[in-house]
């Protein structure tokens, strides 16, 4: 079952959309709700697009069975995915009364009855949600959580058009959680909750499409967590004082997209010179320069992978989907923390702005650790060295002012105490030391993910990475016996041993990213020295569904 | 406190400075501060960027992070932000505060951190070996600039007293006491503090020489100025001619960014315990 709910931005639709979420949460479904939108305020494309499932779902659709179109413009674009069987809602005074539509005084009984014209919007979503089989009293749940105090006038406006039409047309699965069972959430609340609870203490960064959504809800949680939250002057400010941050002990992210990422690049060199610890959430977005701020893509990942003068180690994650990036944020920070060295996050805007239900998070999953020198060890130390020359590469680390033992860092080369050196022996020793974290880090990557388990010998793979997962899963099932998904979710150090197994065993290794380039295939290419076969890009701004993989690869 | 020996905050090692720099002066001036103030080196982080002047990180005994060129300040924001409980100072040369670091100064007086900004200003960039600084006159000919700087020179003080910052204060290396004096009160001083240290560059800078400073510095605590006037202040600062103003130009008491903060009233974040799993099973019930 898939609804759309599409108007121009300023008209609710995103208020609309989590108001339906909400209510088929609380139903006890599993559900996806993709936001895509344009890039301005008022007027534009604005539409959400919602799955419902007896399991999760990870992925979006391109037709629905039922469409809430809130103007005429909406109507026309739309009304061609909508499935066989499936209906349209509109105000009545919205385009010509065709098949399948069914429509609502919506905006006469607002403006008349509730003297609330925005509210046009609820009525509408009332009669959508009867239409669906949905529960009054679950959507007026959803309607207190997300209006709070302003819930009453909206209350009414539901009633009118719930009781609009006569009955359901859909009956909903039966509940498939129970309370508590199961979590509502968007890809950037998962990475937010996954910081606090890796135990961030710092942020620092510059507004940015996709990046803001983590900033904004750190900032909301800031107080009761804890946690400084700052919106820097600029990108370059925000990593700088990250890293100052951290270097005085508070574990520390910034937030970005690709342009923001790009003004980082000499801090993330700087990371990786002082061996200070810091997470970097880059929310993908299609450039090149500004690109297309408000959509989606995976073009930054060798960006990612190579930004940063000289050669030091670093973690790079690209989540599969919203638990996976609370569970993968808080590795991120752990890795960064045990390692010292930086991390980085790699999302986009599907995966952060998509909400989705997951089985309940368990922060348990992952442990976190304190790593600092404890106290009474620095006391045993006559000369503390920041830079000491550790066999893990890892040298034990404290903070400035916890104890007698001054810390110094340097972004020159610089001796284990840390001061600047022009020794070139030293200089040989210092690299070494800071490439050998690199094994250790090695050893932390999980093995990628294959679907479904047994020999892959003889399959076609579909080989994919970050938040294309679940419109590959889907392919795959759809595609039956002779296919494979192969999935990575941790990006570097890169697991060759085990795709060297992929290709040694698959008939065909075929690429899914969003791209015009396929990058995964190139970085594959240059640590293992197998090509993908066929490469299926998407590069307009909008996420992969499992209908356009199907038709790209039979 | 305790006042303290000055030799305590001066690292032995070899100085890699030109003979006759000023950051020698500046570097046993901000000592004896130290020493005034009986501020024990752990507790202070000094922080640096790149250029002549910030490797000033490497010959104290201090903590230090000594950061990217132009990053001083927000590097130094950070630390603080983290670290309430430490005395954070700033320190780096025209180039990287006024030049690549403008941006950063500019915000960091309006959030108002409490740091202790020390500014080498010897109107040159000394590591790269001659060029024209943002505080270098227009028509200042260097190597880079053969026809002369086409730029007006920007005027630190003018900023600093325009966006309203706590303490802005300058002086002249070749004036020891009064510098270590003036670090004092700028680390004392509540907020974001500016001390403008002049200083002759001898082998780069031929004009603004050790003599043609002497002859133009005009005290400014012999002179009835008044720091808590800001027009008087801005007046000073932008007096054009012959004479340099020394001494506080302008101090004022304005909330700093911790006053009133939610978070920075409590424990400094850099030392909080990872979050307990009660608080996190909390917070994750919201999505539930």
């Amino acid at each position: 079952m898939a609804v759309r709910i599409a108007g121009a931005a300023g008209q609710g639709v995103q208020t609309l959309g989590e108001i339906l979420a909400r209510a088929l949460f609380r139903s006890g479904l599993y559900l996806h709700g993709e936001f895509s939108y344009h890039s301005r305020i008022r007027g534009g494309e604005n539409a959400f697009t919602l799955r419902v499932g007896e399991a999760p779902v990870f992925t979006t659709t391109n037709d629905v069975d039922l469409l809430l179109a809130l103007n005429e413009e909406m109507l026309d674009l739309y009304r061609p995915w909508v499935r066989e069987g499936g209906v349209v809602v509109t105000d009545e005074a919205v385009g010509d009364p065709a098949d399948r539509e069914v429509r609502v005084p919506a905006v006469r009984l607002a403006r008349e009855e509730l003297k609330l014209p925005i509210a046009a919007g609820v009525i509408l979503l009332g009669t959508a949600a009867r239409l669906l089989g949905l529960d009054r009293e679950r959507v007026t749940d959803a309607i207190r959580e997300v209006f709070g105090d302003k819930a009453e006038p909206n209350l009414r406006a539901l009633d009118l058009g719930y009781d609009h039409v006569p009955n359901g047309r859909w009956q909903l699965p039966s509940p498939q959680f129970k309370h508590g069972e199961a979590m509502l959430l968007t890809g950037g609340q998962a990475v937010g909750a996954g910081a606090i609870a890796a135990g961030c203490r710092f942020l620092s960064s510059y507004p940015m499409t996709p990046g803001t959504a983590v900033l904004e809800f750190l900032a909301m949680h800031a107080a009761k967590h804890g946690i400084v939250v700052e919106q820097a002057e600029d990108e370059i400010a925000a990593i700088n004082m990250a890293l100052g941050a951290s270097y005085a002990g508070a574990r520390s992210l910034v937030t970005t997209s690709g342009g923001g990422f790009a003004l980082m690049v000499e801090g993330l060199s700087l990371a990786g010179m002082i061996e200070t610890p810091v997470v970097i959430h880059l929310g993908q977005r299609p450039g090149p320069a500004t690109g297309l701020p408000t959509r989606t893509g995976q073009e930054n990942l060798l960006f990612a992978l190579h930004a940063g003068h000289g050669e030091f180690p670093r973690y790079i994650v690209a989540p599969s989907d919203a638990a996976d990036a609370f569970y993968l944020t808080m590795k991120a920070f752990e890795v960064a923390e045990t390692y010292q060295v930086p991390a980085i996050i790699l999302t986009d805007q599907f995966l952060v702005d998509s909400y989705v239900v997951v089985p309940a998070l368990d922060p348990a999953r992952v442990p976190v650790h304190d790593h600092h020198l404890p106290v009474e060890d620095l006391a045993r130390m006559e000369t503390y060295n920041r830079f000491a020359l550790a066999p893990s590469g890892i040298s034990p680390r404290t903070l400035p002012g916890v104890s007698e033992k001054l810390v110094l860092v340097d972004s020159d080369e610089h001796d284990a105490y840390g001061r600047i050196t022009e020794d070139l022996e030293i200089r040989v020793a210092m690299v070494d030391k800071r490439l050998r974290k690199g094994d250790g880090l090695r050893a932390e990557v999980a093995p990628p993910e294959i679907y479904p388990t047994g020999s892959l010998r003889g399959k076609r793979i579909l080989l994919g990475w970050g938040s294309t997962y679940g419109a590959i899963r889907e392919a795959v099932e759809r595609l039956g016996a002779g296919y494979a998904h192969v999935h990575l979710r941790e990006l570097w150090p890169l697991r060759t041993e085990e795709l060297r197994h992929v290709w040694s065993e698959a008939e065909e290794v075929v690429l899914v990213e969003e791209t015009a380039t396929g990058q995964m295939g190139r970085l594959i290419a240059g640590e293992t020295g197998r090509q993908p076969h066929r490469f299926v890009p998407r590069y307009d701004g909008r996420p992969f569904t499992a209908a356009d993989i199907l038709e790209a690869v039979r | 406190m305790a006042e303290m020996s000055a030799e305590k905050y001066l690292a032995d090692v070899e100085l890699a400075w030109c003979p006759g720099c000023g950051n020698f002066a500046i570097r046993t001036s901000l000592a004896a501060a130290l020493a005034q103030l009986g501020l024990p080196p752990h507790k202070v982080v000094l922080v640096t960027g790149i250029g002549q002047a910030a490797k000033i990180a490497h010959y104290v005994n201090l903590n230090g992070f000594n950061g990217l060129h132009g990053r001083t300040v927000a590097a130094a924001a950070g630390i603080k932000l983290a670290r309430p409980d430490l005395t954070v100072i700033a320190e780096s040369g025209d180039g990287d505060l006024y030049g690549e670091g403008g941006n950063h100064l500019l915000h960091n007086i309006r959030r108002n951190v409490d740091l202790t900004v020390i500014a080498h200003d010897n109107r040159v960039y000394g590591l790269t070996k001659g060029q024209a600084s943002p505080t270098a006159p227009r028509g200042y000919r260097t190597r880079a600039q053969p026809a002369g700087s086409p730029s007006a020179a920007l005027n630190p003080l003018a900023l600093a007293v325009a966006l309203d910052a706590p303490f802005v204060a300058q002086t002249f290396s070749g004036e020891p006491d009064r510098t270590a004096n003036l670090i004092s009160q700028a680390i004392q001083h509540r907020g974001f503090s500016l001390v403008n240290v002049l200083h002759p560059c001898p082998s780069w800078n031929r004009v603004q020489t050790f003599a043609w400073y002497k002859e133009r510095l005009v005290h400014l605590d012999e002179t009835g100025h008044d720091p808590g006037d800001q027009g008087q202040a801005f007046a000073v600062a932008t007096r054009s001619g012959e004479q340099i103003p020394v001494g506080i130009l302008y101090t004022t008491d304005r909330p700093t960014f911790a006053d009133g903060h939610p978070v920075l009233s409590g424990d400094p974040v850099g030392l909080r315990p990872l979050p307990s799993s009660d608080v996190v099973r909390s917070l994750l019930a919201t999505f539930s």
